[in-house]
């Protein structure tokens, strides 16, 4: 069975080629474009990995990042924060929240998808 | 006690006591003689009783007369002249004695005025060596407060208490009324405190009203930390809120002595909340600029990078990804394109540019241009007055530039100069005879650096008319072809105009004197100020104006006007002047002493709003005031309904004038004034009264010493033997 990747991002310049890109990759894509409808798609469709934007209408990434780890029946959940910030603050701070990696805009498609494939690998 | 009551008691005694002696004597006759003698001597006495007791009545009489003519004539003079010799001698050497007397009295009053015409003179001579002495510091002072006054810093140093030593109008400009005050637990709960938040800035007041004290503490703390570890940088840094929550920035600077220890500090304040709010524009701008770029390279990006990787991918998902190319590329220019607009009409704002009337403008332009080119300006006066905001020296020096240009374009010295206002603009017109000059010539001359003779500023004409978001052409005049012009455009801003309020002033009687309020017992007098020198304590000198001259009847406070008195210094900068609305009508007859008309405290604030700010600019001080029982109740009549009560100790000039002057009849205020030489200015206006009674008091301290006063509490308790000795009357 495929895994399952949410994409939360409410630009879809960002949404559109990575949504291609993990299809074309075989995953199972599910996309979301604010805070509140991540938190939804996330309980309905249980994803194994979430791309995740930090700033976007509603709750944002750090705040869903915090649900997440703070759910234990979705703690095996992945998440690669992918946002504007590039502070080093920003990092450690969406590190620290429980993000798996984080990359910042612009990206590599293929930084991200190694990130990807080496994330649920284990999973 | 009073000259005239101790005589009097004197002569009672001594009458009664030679009666007495007569008496004892007439007693001893008496016994003496035989009882036929007796018989003898009281039968001459009823045969002649009348011619004895008229005689009796008459040496009596005579002897009355006697005591008033030398009671008048030697003894009231006598204390009079000791007293306007005391005057001359100490406040006031002008004065001169003027009383009636014996003939040697008068011969010596006299001989004490050709003394004293001869001390003032030779007063005056030392006082003009004293003066030319003290000239040169006195400039050098002046020019040291100049400086700090034109300093954009605020300057403030303070002694080791932190106690206020000095202040530069900008500290006072920066903080004063800020709305910073953190409640000080030392100064007790019991005291009503201001609920506008105001403070007060002034000498020997405390820095901890208008500074959080811990923020003082920990700037002292950290500088002690530096000196025990000898760096070079000793001074703190913290940020304050000012006055209409400007943010400054305060360095805190030590002052050791010659032992490097530490004796008071200094605190350099620098409003920074322009520097502050374009740093934070700037950041925001640039942060989301980043965020902006980044989000759509992003999408450009993945899109390319994903094309690339597939090649083969279906033709309408190629056609989304070059959209979100397509899409991104524009959101990119229009992102900068936004950014440069933002960016440059923020900096814009950043040029300090201050109103000025466009007919004044005109006029520097004319002197300048004549004094500096030999360029001769004929100025169209309009009645219009329109303000421009300009930086006047660089908008002055750029149009000395192009008049300087034009002259030599036009081969003539002589100029026509008008302005205009025009919708939103103020048009300033250089016009001449013959054609305009050519855009090329006109961007060359904009695109130049500023150099005028000896005079150059690093800016292009250009740069200096877009930093007033102005411009300039030229082009024929309109019906007058044969005339052209060279406009400068600058935004027009709204004319402000202050207005003054002149008020009439009709001197009449003094108000009475009450006598219902005990200003003998108030809460603050305690031990530790009772027992300090009048001449070093701080007091604040006030004065009321109100709607008339019955508090209980229902008078109210229409004007409230005081300043500070610190080491013996009347300090007029730092003054408390306010109207009051009494919500009530004015009385015609009050109108004719203040001066005050209703319209002029329409709008003003009430008392509730007023009394809170007297209280924290008269906190830790104590009350001087004329006739101050009447003040004194004014203020308590409001305590209930304001919640504020004062408990400053109260010297009154009325009766401390008593003390010194008891054979003086009139004590108002207009007569001890002329007695100690302090002409009055703005009699009847609340200020100008506090001023004159801070006067007249400095002046009392030093005849209060004569007479050994010298602390608070002596003070008071020989106003309060005078206070109580007018309550017979």
């Amino acid at each position: 069975m495929p895994q399952t990747i949410l994409i939360v991002d409410d630009e879809q310049s960002i949404v559109v080629p990575l949504s291609f890109l993990m299809e074309q990759k075989g995953y199972n894509v599910i996309t979301a474009s604010s805070g509140e409808e991540a938190v939804d798609k996330i309980s309905k469709f249980r994803p194994d990995l979430i791309l995740l934007d930090i700033i976007h209408p509603g709750l944002d990434g750090f705040e869903i990042c915090q649900l997440i780890r703070e759910n234990s029946e979705w703690k095996d959940t992945r998440i690669i924060l992918v946002t504007t910030m590039v502070r080093d603050v920003d990092v450690a701070k969406g590190l620290a929240f429980g993000a798996d990696a984080y990359i910042t805009k612009p990206f590599s498609n293929s930084v991200i998808m190694k990130q990807v494939r080496e994330l649920l690998k284990g999973a | 006690m009073n000259p005239n009551n101790k005589f009097w008691w004197f002569a009672a005694i001594a009458v009664s006591i030679t009666i007495i002696i007569i008496s004892c004597l007439a007693l001893l006759f008496w016994q003496q003689l035989a009882p036929e003698e007796k018989l003898l001597l009281l039968s001459i006495i009823k045969q002649n009783f009348l011619y004895i007791f008229s005689a009796a009545f008459l040496i009596l009489a005579g002897l009355g007369f006697a005591l008033d003519g030398i009671f008048h004539v030697y003894i009231i003079p006598t204390s009079k002249l000791v007293e306007e010799t005391t005057l001359i001698t100490s406040v006031n050497p002008s004065h001169r004695i003027t009383i009636e007397g014996s003939n040697n009295i008068m011969r010596l009053a006299r001989i004490i005025n050709e003394g004293a015409d001869r001390y003032e003179e030779l007063q005056k001579n030392v006082e003009q060596k004293m003066d030319l002495a003290k000239a040169k510091a006195e400039e050098e002072k002046n020019i040291l407060a100049a400086f700090m006054s034109e300093l954009p810093e605020g300057v403030l140093i303070c002694n080791a208490e932190g106690r206020i030593l000095f202040y530069s109008k900008q500290v006072k400009l920066m903080l004063a009324g800020a709305d910073n005050i953190i409640p000080d637990s030392e100064s007790g709960s019991d005291k009503a405190r201001s609920g506008a938040g105001e403070s007060f800035i002034g000498l020997g007041r405390s820095i901890f009203s208008i500074i959080d004290k811990n923020l003082i503490v920990h700037a002292l703390d950290e500088i002690a930390e530096k000196l025990k570890r000898k760096q070079a940088d000793i001074s703190s840094n913290f940020v304050v809120v000012g006055k209409g929550n400007k943010l400054l920035r305060a360095e805190a600077v030590p002052i050791l002595n010659h032992l490097r220890k530490f004796t008071g500090f200094i605190i350099i304040f620098n409003d920074i909340t322009q520097q502050t709010e374009a740093d934070r524009i700037v950041n925001f701008m640039l942060q989301s600029l980043t965020k902006s770029i980044r989000s759509s390279l992003a999408g450009i990006r993945s899109s390319i990078e994903a094309i690339i990787e597939y090649p083969d991918m279906e033709s309408a998902q190629l056609h989304k990804f070059r959209k979100i190319i397509h899409h991104e590329c524009i959101t990119l220019g229009s992102v900068l394109n936004n950014m440069s607009s933002d960016y440059s009409s923020h900096f814009i704002t950043q040029w300090p540019l201050v109103p000025i009337l466009d007919q004044n403008l005109l006029e520097s332009i004319r002197d300048k241009a004549e004094e500096k080119l030999d360029i001769i300006i004929d100025i169209e006066y309009s009645d219009d007055h329109n303000s421009v905001k300009v930086d006047s020296y660089s908008i002055i020096l750029g149009m000395l530039y192009v008049l300087n240009q034009l002259s030599t374009e036009i081969k003539n010295r002589k100029i026509t100069c008008k302005t205009e206002k025009k919708g939103i603009f103020v048009n300033f017109d250089l016009i001449w005879q013959g054609n305009p000059i050519k855009i090329e010539t006109l961007r060359k001359w904009e695109n130049q650096i500023l150099i005028l003779k000896n005079e150059e500023l690093p800016l292009s004409l250009k740069a200096v008319l877009q930093y007033h978001e102005a411009e300039i052409w030229s082009n024929v005049c309109d019906g007058e072809r044969d005339k052209s012009y060279l406009r400068l455009i600058l935004p027009a801003i709204e004319t402000y105009e202050s207005e003054n309020i002149r008020r009439i002033t009709i001197l009449p009687e003094s108000r009475p004197e009450f006598y219902d309020f005990d200003m003998f017992s108030q809460p603050g007098q305690v031990p530790e100020l009772d027992d300090r020198y009048l001449n070093e304590l701080t007091f604040t000198v006030f004065d009321t104006e109100t709607t008339g001259l019955d508090p209980r009847g229902g008078d109210k406070i229409i004007s409230i006007g005081s300043v500070r008195i610190v080491n013996c210094r009347l300090l007029r900068d730092e003054y408390f002047e306010e109207f009051v609305d009494p919500e009530r009508s004015l009385p015609f007859e009050s109108i004719k002493i203040h001066g005050i008309r209703p319209e002029m405290l329409k709008g003003q604030q009430t008392i509730d709003k007023v009394l809170p700010l007297f209280y924290r600019f008269a906190e830790d001080t104590i009350f001087v005031a004329h006739n101050a029982a009447f003040d004194m109740r004014m203020l308590q009549i409001n305590e209930a309904a304001t919640g504020i009560k004062f408990i400053n100790p109260v010297l009154d000039t009325l009766l401390l004038s008593a003390v010194v002057h008891p054979t003086q009849d009139n004590h108002n205020l207009e007569a001890i004034a002329k007695r100690l030489g302090i002409s009055i200015v703005g009699r009847h206006t609340a200020l100008g009264d506090a001023i004159a009674t801070g006067e007249i008091f400095l002046k009392l301290i030093p005849l209060l010493a004569k007479h050994g006063i010298y602390t608070l509490k002596e003070a008071r308790i020989a106003s309060q033997k005078t206070y109580y000795a007018r309550l017979k009357y």
